[in-house]
């Protein structure tokens, strides 16, 4: 008898703890952190600040489409309104377009969720780091015969190839996605601070050279309220996001052509980059590490007490607000490496609207997507040329360089006027350049894991940076290994 | 000889009977078909998945591996760490329980203020774990933190990183799970002291027995279930710390020192898409929380005693 209590106890208890392992999704369903630079850095975690909603929005017709996207709230009154007007343009035809939003960090696993239960909504987003994924398992449909060329060519370079695969390389092939936007994390000074020091603001047509920028900083980084501590700094670096502008700004990669091998110990482009990089903050020019723990760049960015903080094309709208931000400021480029091309390179993000290729309305949802996408009025609407409120740059090349900057020029988007910066390094120019993250093409980006949550120790000053290229190769290689592995068992 | 074959005898229910036993299988049948599909099945299931390598996107059976996440496991040093990170939680275990058990007896000793005192110590167990979590951040933050500016006022020079150092913060965590968790203890082994019956106490006086030979012959013994009680619990418990360390550590704190088993489990599963190797590492946590559960039904005889 005691045998079976204890049998049946023990079984109680693994039940109890597989339980207890299956549930952590849900706890990260009602408590997921938001991905902002600052949210990210601070280590704060921000509650989750909604969580699913679903509109119908309904026609006369017999066609059902299912949408389900990830967007915040003033977003969603934009986009809603452009699905309403699809489907009173297409009422004889749709029966019911439902209209799904949930927030980022949800995203994803509902998407794993429906493609594991085998319901895929008809139009949902794609990434560019899983097209390849994605059109593998045969999730997606090629856009090619349902979306004009014309339509695509509206858009920037970059969305018209990184949604591109051919069944080996992403860049080329059938279109799988028109892009929702594009983004890049640009760099941002403190004008203010800039005019109490003195200093010439940057010039965006010349970004600083490594040099100039510690000049730059060292006149920034003051005692302002003479008590003998530091309290306002030149910069201020997030390590998983605002390092790798720095260190591709002197022409570094992380990974060989092909993806394939990590490239980092004896890379002397890179030892030179990293050392410039952690030298900011050992050369006491940014916080230091534990200073960064207590309150992050961002939020000391916010308070005033950084020079030179990064900027994501997301950060715009809240750096304009007074009442986040009560500075002026403005955008520049990252200061240049002399082992690169001498321009300033950053890293750009992206996120597309796909069709599923179980879709019943292929065509319809093709309209649909290319409305979301390239929609005059729709860009205008977001872009904030209409609105007022710009919560993405216009996917529409034209529009950008036409009636949006008309717009920010003159006063009607709260913009920052050197928007030349972000359209350069959109564009590759003499001056700027940028491209997807490495991890963008990897199947997951856990190799990059162990570089950037190392690099805290160089900035103690625990280890040199020679010493840590060496040591952190063999891992990030492990780990790049498995992705290739996993990406390769797409096809199984 | 022959062994009589016994009959069986056909018992004929009456129609009451056949009825309430219809209305019994349907009571059962819920909890048991919850069981099956929520329990049961995903059990099932993710044993199945962690004998592959499947990403939440590919096939499940198209990528089985056999014991291959497990032979990774096993040589797997960030697993290895996360494993010596969450035993490092649990010296907080004893702590919580000790600390529990001095209250218990001090409040077993009020009777006007013990319903306050019961109440302040029992809400940081029904308060929202992710909202203490937040506001515990706050009071180790560095520079801004409620014990840095204590420390400061008394010393003068500036306190530890509590969640900037690798030893320090394991040392934040299990200050914040052990206060988390008192409130708990305190109410059961209050419970446990008053079922104790007084006789007891009046006989070993009369025997003239001090306070600690009362503690270590009557208390503790007679205690010793809620003891055990508290220890499986909070050993399952310590083995699934999930949320404090998203909370208080994000991204595993200064060189993954704070990340425990789950944590991991996490960052396998669900941000670098390894669904399978989640599994795995999930069946691994079972199977040692079941191993751990069984030795301390196993001992339990030794020094669990009963009033009966």
């Amino acid at each position: 008898m005691k045998k079976r209590l204890l049998v049946l106890s023990s079984v109680l208890m693994l039940t109890a703890a597989m339980n207890g392992c299956g549930n952590i999704a849900t706890v990260e369903e009602t408590e997921g952190s938001t991905v902002t630079t600052g949210g990210t850095e601070s280590g704060a975690v921000a509650a989750s600040n909604s969580g699913t909603s679903t509109d119908a929005l309904t026609g006369n017709g017999d066609k059902t489409i299912k949408v389900f996207l990830y967007m915040q709230e003033h977003e969603k009154e934009i986009y809603r309104g452009l699905v309403e007007q699809f489907v009173a343009d297409h009422a004889d035809e749709i029966k019911e377009v439902k209209f799904e939003i949930t927030t980022q960090d949800e995203y994803n696993q509902k998407m794993i969720a429906n493609m594991t239960a085998g319901d895929l909504p008809d139009v949902f987003y794609v990434g560019p780091a899983a097209v390849r994924s994605y059109v593998d398992n045969g999730y997606v449909l090629p856009l090619d015969s349902y979306v004009d060329s014309a339509t695509i060519e509206k858009t920037w370079g970059t969305t018209q190839t990184i949604y591109r695969y051919d069944g080996k390389n992403i860049g080329t092939g059938s279109l799988y996605a028109l892009p929702k936007d594009l983004s890049c994390f640009a760099f941002a000074y403190n004008q203010d601070l800039f005019d109490a020091a003195g200093l010439e603001y940057p010039d965006p047509e010349k970004p600083y050279t490594y040099d100039e920028f510690i000049e730059v900083c060292e006149k920034l980084t003051i005692d302002k309220d003479g008590d003998g501590e530091i309290d306002q700094w030149g910069v201020a670096n997030a390590d998983q996001f605002g390092m790798t502008p720095y260190l591709y700004s002197n022409g570094v990669k992380f990974l060989n052509d092909d993806m394939t091998k990590v490239n980092v110990a004896n890379n002397p482009a890179m030892e030179r980059a990293l050392t410039f990089y952690t030298d900011l903050t050992l050369n006491g020019l940014t916080p230091s590490v534990d200073q960064d723990t207590a309150l992050g760049g961002y939020q000391r960015w916010l308070d005033g007490q950084i020079g030179f903080y990064a900027c994501g094309t997301w950060d715009v709208a809240a750096f304009m607000d007074p009442n986040t931000f009560p500075y002026k400021w403005n955008l520049c480029g990252w200061p240049v490496g002399p082992d690169g091309d001498g321009r300033s390179h950053t890293w750009m993000g992206s996120v597309g609207y796909c069709i599923s290729k179980n879709t019943e309305n292929p065509d319809l949802c093709a309209e649909l997507i290319a409305l979301l996408s390239t929609s005059e009025e729709g860009q205008k609407a977001v872009s904030g040329i209409t609105t007022g409120n710009s919560i993405q740059l216009p996917n529409i090349v034209d529009l950008a360089y036409g009636e949006f900057k008309t717009a920010v020029a003159d006063g009607t988007v709260p913009y920052a006027s050197n928007v030349d910066v972000i359209f350069g390094y959109f564009d590759s120019n003499d001056h700027y350049a940028a491209a997807l993250q490495e991890t963008d093409y990897t199947y997951n980006g856990e190799w990059f894991d162990p570089f950037w949550q190392g690099v805290s120790n160089i900035k103690r000053g625990n280890i040199t940076v020679q010493d840590f290229l060496q040591q952190v190769e063999p891992e990030m290689q492990t780990a790049l290994d498995n992705a290739i592995e996993l990406q390769n068992s797409a096809t199984n | 000889m022959r062994r009589r074959k016994r009959k069986r005898v056909k018992v004929k229910l009456s129609l009451m009977a056949k009825r309430e036993e219809r209305w019994a299988w349907l009571f059962i049948a819920a909890p048991f078909l919850g069981f099956m599909f929520f329990m049961a099945y995903p059990i099932i299931f993710a044993l199945i998945a962690s004998m592959s390598r499947w990403t939440g996107l590919n096939s499940l059976w198209g990528n089985m591996a056999g014991l291959r996440n497990y032979k990774e496991i096993l040589s797997d040093t960030k697993f290895w760490r996360a494993m010596g990170t969450t035993i490092i939680y649990m010296i907080g275990i004893p702590i919580g329980m000790i600390l529990g058990l001095t209250l218990a007896m001090g409040l077993n000793r009020l009777n006007k203020s013990r319903r306050v005192f019961m109440t302040m110590y029992y809400v940081p167990v029904v308060s929202s774990l992710v909202a203490v979590s937040i506001l515990w951040a706050w009071v180790f933050n560095y520079d801004y933190g409620l014990l840095n500016s204590i420390y400061k006022a008394l010393t003068g020079s500036h306190g530890p990183n509590w969640l900037g150092d690798e030893t320090m913060i394991k040392i934040s965590m299990i200050i914040f799970m052990t206060w988390k968790g008192l409130g708990g203890s305190i109410i059961l082994y209050l419970a446990g002291l008053q079922s104790i019956p007084k006789d007891y106490y009046e006989a070993a006086m009369i025997d003239g027995a001090n306070a600690w030979e009362k503690f270590k012959a009557i208390t503790f013994p007679l205690i010793s279930p809620v003891t055990f009680y508290i220890l499986i619990t909070s050993l399952i418990g310590g083995f699934q710390v999930f949320v404090e360390v998203q909370v208080m550590a994000a991204n595993g704190g200064p060189n993954y020192s704070a990340a425990t088993v789950v944590f991991y489990l996490y960052d396998k599963a669900f941000k670098n898409g390894q669904l399978g190797y989640g599994s795995a590492v999930a069946v691994i946590l079972a199977i040692i929380i079941f191993i751990i559960t069984a030795l301390n039904f196993y001992g339990q005889n030794r020094w669990v005693k009963t009033i009966d």
